[in-house]
């Protein structure tokens, strides 16, 4: 829960400035992704030894220290590094062993490029291959939605409230047919970031879900374009305090982070390009949901911004950043650690930032070259960053197929006591898990995870009729013919865990299936299709573990 | 001898790995309470009912506004439409007065358990949040540390009885102040949401899932990512829910706390204090103070949240014979720039007070208020007291651990405690 009560009170939003959102910059219609330009990388396991660790890398920035906890030893605080050992297992499949993509590599894929998996989607994109999947998610145009956006349509949501904003897309990134969308929207939530505290008052939350739109919209576009639009847009206008920047007294508050948050980073920049920047981006007025530049109450002089010199506007402010030597590795990184791992070297970025330049800075571009790098299905990405509670909650969520609106009212609550409130970041840098994933566990985020699953696994469908189980496992059972106990955990592996359960695990989770110890006896038993019959406590019972379990916490 | 990593976390210190040395936290050298144990456990007790609180105000708060020069003309007419008033101000002596909204400080002053130290700051300030926040908790000027001052204080500190609340902290994500290699600092955002719900078909009550849970987390390949961290998360959890539930059932607060998620929090750490669950250091943060426009009625509000929580606090402790425990430390990035800008608000700035308050807490000014004529080229006050010899302070005088080694240098000490 938020400790913010009085985060950011709510600033009123300028009256009576006439005008439509007309004079805008011109943004480009989405454009398809380009094909990268450099041959694609046929994705492959490049398992990796664990480095020989020096203390100093050890407590250096570049972990969080809470990753690093106990005796497990250096080389776990790297997340993926000691999988090496795993991966020589068999844990990954190189495509190139077959015409179909592996589970685990699919799994991983629709993990990071999305929210999981059910197992019709898990079957559906394993058909696909590696690069057809990669492109189904990035061709999202070609994908139909109507089905989710009906479904949405039916639950009459007032977007203009915090808690029915959360959940309208928290259950767009559960029924999303194109999740990669809705992920990359997440990232760039994550990064140009608002938050409905303040963005002009409680009349007017409905601007963050026009933010929302539009990254959607623009998700995969120029970053020249990307950044025009959230400059202009008017939930940030009042978020960074533009629209009370005045040409005769610019507000720095947009300036710097535009400079230290979303494109360059500290160190590019001097207090001095804080001033000229801000003086360069004044002139924006917000009425209603739309925004408007007035060239008349934009501060003229000249001004030296980043060694540029004139007159210079929004709009110029935005083509020195875009071009600026910074920040295609500035964005980069976040984009990589953020769908890939963290801390990734100068070689992991070099093809993205070449690819941000030669493309003319495509975001779309950049994304396929990440998803299709070595090092995204490597064994170091694989596993390797906590989930993020919005890809706990919307992924248990998809995963088990759950369609019912009294309990989806639960989710943003849920997701928010896990320690992420969409449309609420904790502050203008956004959410320090997607830079250091361990940031998100702790005990208390923890325990709400496993209350999600339990709630999710206890809740009966519909909010008055009592008799249907919100998760039937009996018809589970029944449609996908298990037959044993060893194929009820199989069968939720192989979509859950890749079906990758070593093998002591699966054992345990076995024995806890079939314990005959009493506990467990209310509640009507499930019976497998060879006719036995388990109490529901234990068959429910090892479903939960299989979510709570260290494993699953992972992405 | 091996341990296992749960007799480790058990001894209330993890053993990080060969080659990893504990730093000398304490001025008596404890290393961990096993090693106690076998040394004739000469443990720290002088100072082992004695608890930190730390009051994090995030996003900036307005210094100049807090602690009002209210007899400088200079500050009146810098700040034309924002100062307050001499009228409005409530004097703590001939140059200093608080917010309005801070009468119930006024009060604990008044009554002698109030400090501020003037100033404070560090040389070479970050006008950004996120650098600034990370030099104040982790000492790193540079900005780039990860482990943080608490952290190391709290990974020093021994409890032989393996309490799990030797540090608490109200949030759903552990402050970076707390952050250490070895120690996982319980994050509770309520008691209600700080426990495991049973399946209510399990007749058992939930205790064989559980079991069957925590053997998936101790069986977690030590080599697999997160080991660590998954594995003490969830015995943390385990022992931190049970007890803080028990403590809980039977804790009556003294005083009616003021609506809202900073005075719950509060409410929870003197609970976590009164029932005796052993807590050292506590952390709480209030948000909101990044006031870049319309600035008065959202400080107006954060100044009376503050007060209004913290006083609760101090009263709830002292009706139960708690409040010579207990020193409350507040902190915040930094302050706002002198002059208001064009927005009613204030930009980035440096220097601020901070407030140490408690029955220990020596009355009295600490520092010097920086002067309003002499400012950086950026208009930003320049700092007269290094933040590090107050947390010097804390850590000498009243935690009993040895400031050199957690803050790595010698910076001084205040006198606001003896």
């Amino acid at each position: 829960m938020s400790m913010d009560d009085t985060y950011n009170q709510p600033t009123e939003p300028q009256m009576d400035i006439g005008g439509v959102r007309d004079d805008l910059p011109a943004q480009a219609v989405p454009t398809t992704p380009l094909q990268a330009t450099r041959a694609a990388v046929a994705p492959e396991v490049a398992p990796q030894q664990p480095a020989p660790t020096s203390r100093r890398k050890f407590m250096g920035k570049s972990l969080a220290g809470m990753a690093a906890l106990g005796g497990a030893g250096v080389a776990a605080a790297f997340g993926g590094v000691a999988l090496a050992r795993w991966v020589e297992h068999g844990g990954f499949t190189s495509p190139s062993q077959g015409p179909m993509a592996s589970s685990t590599q699919i799994g991983h894929l629709l993990r990071r490029a999305g929210f999981g998996a059910t197992p019709d989607e898990l079957a559906m994109y394993r058909q696909l291959g590696f690069n057809g999947a990669v492109d189904r998610l990035l061709n999202y145009q070609q994908v139909a939605d109507d089905t989710m956006e009906n479904r949405l349509k039916a639950l009459n949501l007032n977007l203009n409230s915090a808690a029915d904003q959360q959940r309208w897309w928290l259950l767009r990134m559960a029924w999303s047919q194109r999740p990669l969308l809705e992920k990359m929207t997440l990232f760039w939530h994550g990064v140009l970031t608002s938050s409905f505290h303040k963005v002009g008052g409680r009349r007017f939350y409905l601007r963050m879900i026009m933010q929302n739109q539009f990254l959607r919209e623009h998700a995969f576009d120029t970053f020249d374009n990307i950044l025009l639009g959230i400059t202009s847009d008017p939930a940030m206008l009042f978020y960074l305090d533009l629209t009370k920047s005045t040409k005769k007294a610019p507000n720095e508050n947009y300036a710097r982070e535009l400079m230290e948050l979303f494109t360059l980073g500290l160190g590019h920049y001097t207090q001095q390009d804080v001033y000229e920047g801000a003086a360069a981006l004044t002139g924006w007025h917000v009425r209603g949901l739309s925004s408007r530049y007035f060239p008349q109450d934009h501060n003229d002089l000249v001004k030296t911004y980043l060694g540029h010199t004139g007159n210079l506007d929004y709009k110029d402010v935005i083509t020195i950043l875009a071009n600026h030597p910074a920040a295609p590795w500035f964005i980069c990184r976040k984009l990589f650690t953020f769908f890939a791992y963290e801390n990734p070297s100068t070689d992991d970025l070099k093809p993205l930032v070449d690819t941000y330049v030669e493309s003319g800075h495509n975001m779309g571009a950049v994304m396929r070259t990440l998803l299709l790098s070595p090092q995204f299905s490597s064994a170091q990405a694989y596993r390797g960053r906590i989930k993020s509670p919005v890809e706990f909650t919307a992924s248990v969520y998809r995963a088990l197929g759950i369609n019912d609106d009294s309990v989806s009212k639960r989710l943003p609550t849920f997701s928010t006591l896990m320690g992420q409130t969409l449309f609420d970041p904790p502050n203008v840098a956004g959410w320090p898990g997607d830079k250091v994933s361990a940031l998100w566990l702790n005990s208390g985020t923890w325990m709400t995870r496993l209350n999600y699953i339990d709630f999710l696994l206890a809740s009966r469908a519909g909010a008055s009729d009592g008799s249907t189980p919100l998760v039937d496992l009996q018809s589970v059972v029944n449609t996908h013919q298990l037959s044993s106990p060893e194929q009820f955990v199989d069968h939720f592996s192989s979509f859950l865990l890749d079906g990758n359960l070593v093998s002591g695990r699966r054992t345990q989770l076995l024995d806890y299936f079939t314990a005959q110890d009493g506990s467990g006896r209310r509640g009507k038993p499930v019976s497998l299709t060879n006719g036995q019959s388990y109490p529901l406590g234990r068959v429910r019972g090892t479903l939960y573990l299989m979510m709570a379990s260290p494993e699953y916490q992972l992405n | 001898m091996k341990l296992t990593r749960r007799a480790m976390i058990k001894d209330g210190l993890l053993v990080v790995s060969a080659g990893m040395v504990m730093p000398a936290i304490f001025s008596r050298g404890v290393a961990s309470a096993r090693a106690q144990a076998l040394d004739g456990s000469r443990m720290a007790q002088t100072a082992s009912d004695r608890t930190l609180i730390v009051v994090q105000m995030a996003g900036g708060n307005d210094g100049l506004n807090t602690v009002v020069p209210f007899t400088d003309p200079l500050y009146l007419k810098m700040r034309p439409t924002l100062g307050i008033p001499e009228t409005k101000v409530l004097p703590l002596d001939t140059r200093l007065g608080l917010h309005p909204n801070l009468q119930p400080l006024q009060k604990l002053w008044h009554d002698g358990h109030l400090a501020i130290v003037e100033g404070v700051g560090y040389p070479n300030p970050s006008l950004s949040h996120f650098q600034a926040m990370d030099i104040w908790q982790t000492l790193d000027l540079s900005g780039n540390g990860s482990e943080g001052w608490l952290g190391k204080l709290v990974s020093g500190l021994v409890d032989r009885d393996g309490h799990p609340f030797k540090a608490l902290d109200i949030s759903v994500q552990t402050a970076q102040a707390l952050q250490s290699i070895t120690t996982q600092v319980p994050t509770v955002a309520s008691v209600q949401s700080y426990r495991l719900y049973p399946d209510p078909v399990d007749a058992d009550g939930g205790n064989t899932r559980l079991q069957a849970l925590m053997k998936l987390y101790n069986s977690y390949p030590g080599t697999a990512p997160y080991a660590a961290l998954l594995d003490t998360t969830a015995l943390s959890a385990q022992d931190g829910s049970r007890q803080l539930h028990q403590a809980d059932a039977t804790y009556r607060p003294a005083v009616t706390y003021p609506k809202g998620p900073f005075a719950d929090g509060l409410k929870v750490l003197a609970e976590a204090i009164v029932q005796g669950l052993g807590l050292r250091v506590g952390y709480v943060t209030l948000g909101g103070f990044d006031t870049h426009a319309n600035q008065a009625a959202t400080h107006d509000v954060l100044m009376q949240t503050l007060a209004n929580g913290v006083s609760a606090f101090y009263s709830d402790l002292a009706a139960h014979g708690k409040a010579d425990n207990v020193v409350v430390m507040t902190w915040s990035e930094f302050g706002r720039r002198v002059e208001e800008n064009g927005s009613l608000g204030t930009d980035h700035g440096t220097a601020a007070p901070m407030f140490i308050l408690g029955n220990p807490v020596n009355k009295g000014i600490y520092g010097e208020p920086p002067s309003l004529s002499s400012l950086d080229e950026n208009g930003n006050l320049k700092y007269t007291v290094d933040f590090r010899s107050v947390y010097a302070t804390v850590l000498d005088r009243w935690m009993g651990a040895s400031s050199k080694a957690v803050l790595g240098g010698s910076f001084g000490t205040q006198n606001f405690l003896s």
